[in-house]
């Protein structure tokens, strides 16, 4: 969740002079790390996921499942726990973390909701294929020694998002009236929100910045006895507490649509991302590009929350609840009125999809990044004098139109060249789908790294360590195999929205390139050159044809599992499979990271259902279900509670585990 | 000049090697099942000298030569030619070195001595090192099966104790780090431990049907710490056939062959350990005409 610095934060009118000087600094210090760093070579294979954690807390009396709002009491309770802190301590905001050899205790921080827990591996794991098969057993441990800290009564829950977060009435342990004066919502108090201070400046100023209120829309599924057309009922007209209680009043809450109105519905989902260290600066831009159309097939297969706000809705995915929740746009930027207090009309939120390509491989051609950005042209220029390439440039220039959202006054008064602060505010809220990891200023240990963000955390960690070895396996397979997965980033874009629909994972296509070998060209000169570049044709070498012609729509079983006939797409799966086949497995890893690859090559036939599906299904199988796509507190219940014995593994082989691992 | 001309070559050479080059980077083939990856990518390897010289004829670039996709030295004829040695891209302590090497059925057993060192030459020439961390040898006449438990016989075991030794020797000379067996199930394993000096460290199975790796392999493996590892490798790596109906394709160069054996294959992997990532990886394959083998 970015840095957590400590000091006074300015409210958006405050900090709004100050914005092109934290830029500016911002724009020095990176340059700064960039010339220290950009020479950086063999750093070896370091990686590491986050798991996010919704706290549930139950009412047996009343048989409800509500989100317990002790997110900070549980850290500190894990903090004082005497046999972690001799294994080096576990959370790193409440005390002095020293990982210990051997003895690696997991960490634990907070997250933007209150009721939000993120977990971590305690140091990196190694590169070797063993490593592996440590990342299921440390998730485990994570959520054991979570919930052993938790009251009686909840539970770590891997849910991407809380089906009954801003329904009417009792939500929260304990229950807080919504309309309180950060976010202002309808629905939701502002007790959800981390009371750590960056949290609500950031919610904040989000809407200030924007004007209103952030404006989160998502079609219903309309279910036989949905009221049609739906309008949400749960929208109040009438308040005037405050100026935002007028945007309702002026269309905000579209016909059709369940309607959301604060940061906390969108940061309130969990996730699971994955980040990797490179070898060098050129490796980590190339991960980042050929990981980048991933993005969108790892959303839809791993999708898991088609529910919100109490209703089930048509979108299977979080993705756009978040890029809607934190759309800090004004209405100039967002094209609604001509430029005139701002500089630039955006066409997409903070929270979005990659728009350019970074990578100078071979394999890159211009037309790839079809998309005109925007870009902060003096800060850009700045870079380039500095020596950085154009690319490059133009990838943090893109970044730096944004504002900073959260300003400390003492930050302001204290630059330090070499610090990464001004920097970070930037990066790290801009959060897009991939993201390009400069090594922290002044720490020559950590290297370049890439982190992958679209994919929605699962219910078992059995799912979560195979999405993630899945990723990571699929590098080594680009980086020794020279893949090209490069297709028109506006064709990413579009998948993106694809596979929010329902059920995209099974019934939609998705643009992905046909032919991902590099083009072997005849030369005898020595070293072996594999390219699939350059404009010009070499002898051996095809003409490149038009980009159109490089990619098509597939479905996700074919991008994962193969197409048919020679010259069909092979699969990603048999492409990890051949890379397999080329490195020293031994047998128990091999059939270990088997059971994995099954899952990815289960869910993508259909065989196997995504968590999405699965909560569907159970909603609408449940007894108490009115057919009206309303999930009240009784099918809420029961739905946390099976997601509970799932997640803790207690539901192996039962019925319940066989819903989700058990052809459908 | 047309491939044509160069048929004068002569026909009596003793030996042929075959060369993939690094095909990791060699696309689609790297999918196939490795006797057909080796077959397909011999075929690139020969197709891409051949456009290359070509081409170079073509542009009038350098005098018309003998074409590099083949090249004839001191009675070795070598398809495609010789080119300066890959080399590995980092420090030779990156990287984790194995190779593969396959004896060919129906080939003298007293040859294997002479052909392991050969075939070892010629991956450490083309990495540019001095020995391997892993020789995994591999026997035509063994194939894991996990239901196979007869004993072999006296003079199977003699002729692996044969070859075996030659591997020790590559050992104390410091030119392979650690020995591995393929498909060696525990009967045939127990047979052949008594004659060995230095243990094998690795035995190399195909499990096809993964995770039925039969009790008495797992726990002789790990009483004698011999570490299991997977392949996928085709046991007929090979077949004479197969390289002679790969010759005839382009018959008016490798016509004066006549029909040739195959005599041994190599593979050969370079890992960078810390990062799983394969930079090199090809095969070598030596083949003698019918008439002198």
């Amino acid at each position: 969740m970015g840095l957590l610095s400590l000091g006074t934060p300015l409210s958006w009118e405050e900090a709004k002079p100050l914005v092109d000087l934290i830029r500016e600094r911002g724009i020095e210090q990176l340059l700064n790390i960039w010339k220290k760093a950009k020479g950086k070579e063999r750093d070896i294979l370091l990686w590491g996921d986050e798991i996010e954690y919704l706290v549930v807390a139950y009412d047996e009396n009343s048989k409800d499942a509500r989100l317990s709002l002790r997110q900070a009491e549980i850290l500190k309770d894990l903090a004082h726990d005497k046999e972690l802190q001799k294994a080096g301590g576990c959370v790193p905001s409440l005390q002095k973390v020293t990982p210990r050899a051997g003895q690696q205790c997991p960490t634990f921080h907070a997250e933007y909701g209150r009721f939000m827990l993120e977990a971590t591996p305690g140091a990196p794991y190694g590169g070797t294929l063993r490593d592996l098969l440590t990342v299921e057993p440390d998730m485990k441990k994570r959520r054991v020694i979570a919930k052993q800290h938790m009251a009686d009564n909840e539970t770590p829950v891997t849910m991407t998002s809380f089906p009954r977060l801003g329904v009417p009435g009792v939500f929260t342990q304990p229950y807080y009236p919504p309309h309180g004066p950060i976010a202002r919502s309808l629905f939701v108090p502002d007790e959800i929100i981390n009371p750590h201070i960056r949290f609500p400046t950031l919610t904040a100023n989000i809407r200030s910045r924007r004007g209103s209120k952030v404006r989160i829309n998502m079609p219903v599924f309309y279910d036989e006895q949905t009221a049609k057309p739906f309008n949400d009922p749960t929208v109040s007209h009438d308040l005037f507490d405050y100026p935002e209680d007028a945007d309702v009043r002026n269309g905000a809450a579209k016909e059709g649509h369940v309607y959301m109105d604060a940061m906390g519905f969108g940061m309130g989902a969990c996730c699971l991302q994955i980040t990797f260290q490179a070898k060098n600066i050129s490796e980590a831009r190339t991960l980042y590009d050929q990981l980048c159309p991933l993005g969108p097939i790892m959303l839809a297969l791993s999708a898991a929350s088609p529910v919100f706000k109490g209703y089930l809705t048509d979108i299977d995915c979080r993705w756009n609840v978040i890029s809607a929740a934190v759309d800090d746009r004004t209405e100039e930027e967002r094209g609604l009125k001509p430029l005139h207090e701002n500089r630039y009309v955006i066409p997409k939120s903070r929270y979005d999809s990659v728009s350019t390509y970074i990578s100078q491989d071979p394999g890159f051609r211009p037309e790839y990044n079809d998309v005109e950005i925007q870009q902060n042209f003096p800060l850009k220029q700045k870079l380039l004098d500095g020596g950085m390439d154009e690319p490059l440039a133009k990838h943090f220039a893109h970044l730096f139109i944004r504002d900073p959202l959260v300003v400390f006054s003492e930050s302001v008064k204290n630059f330090d060249i070499n610090m990464n602060d001004n920097f970070e505010n930037i990066q790290s809220t801009n959060w897009q789908h991939m993201r390009f990891k400069p090594p922290p200023s002044g720490e020559d240990a950590i290297g370049w790294r890439v982190e992958f963000r679209s994919m929605e955390v699962q219910l078992t960690d059995f799912e979560n360590a195979a999405f993630s070895i899945f990723i990571v396996l699929l590098t080594r397979t680009i980086l020794s195999y020279g893949l090209n997965f490069y297709i028109p980033i506006s064709k990413v874009t579009e998948n993106m929205e694809t596979a929010h629909r329902r059920d995209a994972v099974l019934s939609d296509r998705f643009y992905f390139r046909k032919q991902v070998f590099p083009h072997r060209h005849a030369n005898r000169s020595g070293k072996e050159t594999a390219s699939t570049n350059s404009g010009h044709s070499s002898p051996g070498s095809p003409e490149m044809g038009p980009v159109e012609d490089e990619y098509c729509l597939m479905t996700i079983n074919e991008i994962m599992n193969g197409q048919s006939g020679p010259d069909g797409f092979p699969g990603l799966l048999s492409l990890i499979e051949s890379y397999l086949n080329s490195v020293n497995v031994d047998v128990e890893t091999r059939c270990e990271l088997a059971r994995y690859l099954d899952l990815i090559r289960k869910r993508s036939n259909g065989t196997w259902e995504t968590a999405a599906t699965w909560i569907r299904n159970f909603i609408r199988s449940h007894p108490k279900y009115e057919k009206d796509s309303r999930v009240n507190s009784e099918i809420n219940y029961d739905l946390i509670k099976a997601a509970e014995k799932l997640g803790s593994g207690e539901g192996e082989g039962t019925e319940l585990w066989k819903g989700l691992f058990e052809r459908r | 000049m047309s491939p044509g001309t160069t048929a004068a070559m002569t026909p009596l050479s003793s030996a042929i090697i075959f060369s993939t080059g690094n095909i990791i980077k060699g696309g689609r083939s790297t999918l196939e099942k490795s006797n057909r990856e080796l077959i397909n990518s011999l075929r690139q390897n020969i197709k891409d000298a051949s456009t290359a010289d070509k081409a170079q004829v073509a542009n009038g670039s350098t005098s018309p030569k003998l074409p590099s996709w083949f090249e004839n030295k001191d009675d070795v004829i070598y398809v495609p030619g010789r080119t300066e040695p890959t080399g590995l891209g980092e420090e030779r302590a990156e990287y984790d070195i194995t190779v593969k090497l396959f004896y060919l059925p129906g080939i003298p057993i007293h040859e294997r001595c002479a052909h392991t060192r050969q075939a070892l030459d010629h991956v450490l020439q083309e990495l540019g090192v001095s020995s391997v961390d892993l020789l995994i040898a591999s026997f035509p006449d063994v194939s894991f099966d996990a239901e196979d438990h007869s004993e072999p016989s006296e003079q199977a075991v003699a002729e692996w104790t044969q070859a075996y030794r030659t591997l020790e020797e590559l050992h104390l000379e410091n030119k392979i780090k650690k020995i591995g067996l393929a498909e060696f199930g525990a009967t045939r394993l127990s047979k052949l431990l008594p004659h060995t000096n230095i243990k094998p460290s690795v035995d190399q199975i195909n499990v096809r049907d993964c995770c039925v790796v039969p009790k008495p392999l797992i726990q002789l493996a790990r009483a004698e710490k011999i570490e299991l590892l997977t392949h996928n490798d085709c046991t007929d790596i090979l077949p004479s056939a197969a390289l002679n109906s790969l010759l005839q394709e382009d018959s008016a160069t490798f016509g004066s062959f006549g029909r040739v054996g195959a005599q041994w294959v190599v593979k050969y992997t370079a890992v960078i350990q810390d990062r799983g990532v394969v930079e090199n990886k090809g095969y070598f394959a030596m083949a003698k005409p019918a008439s002198s083998s």
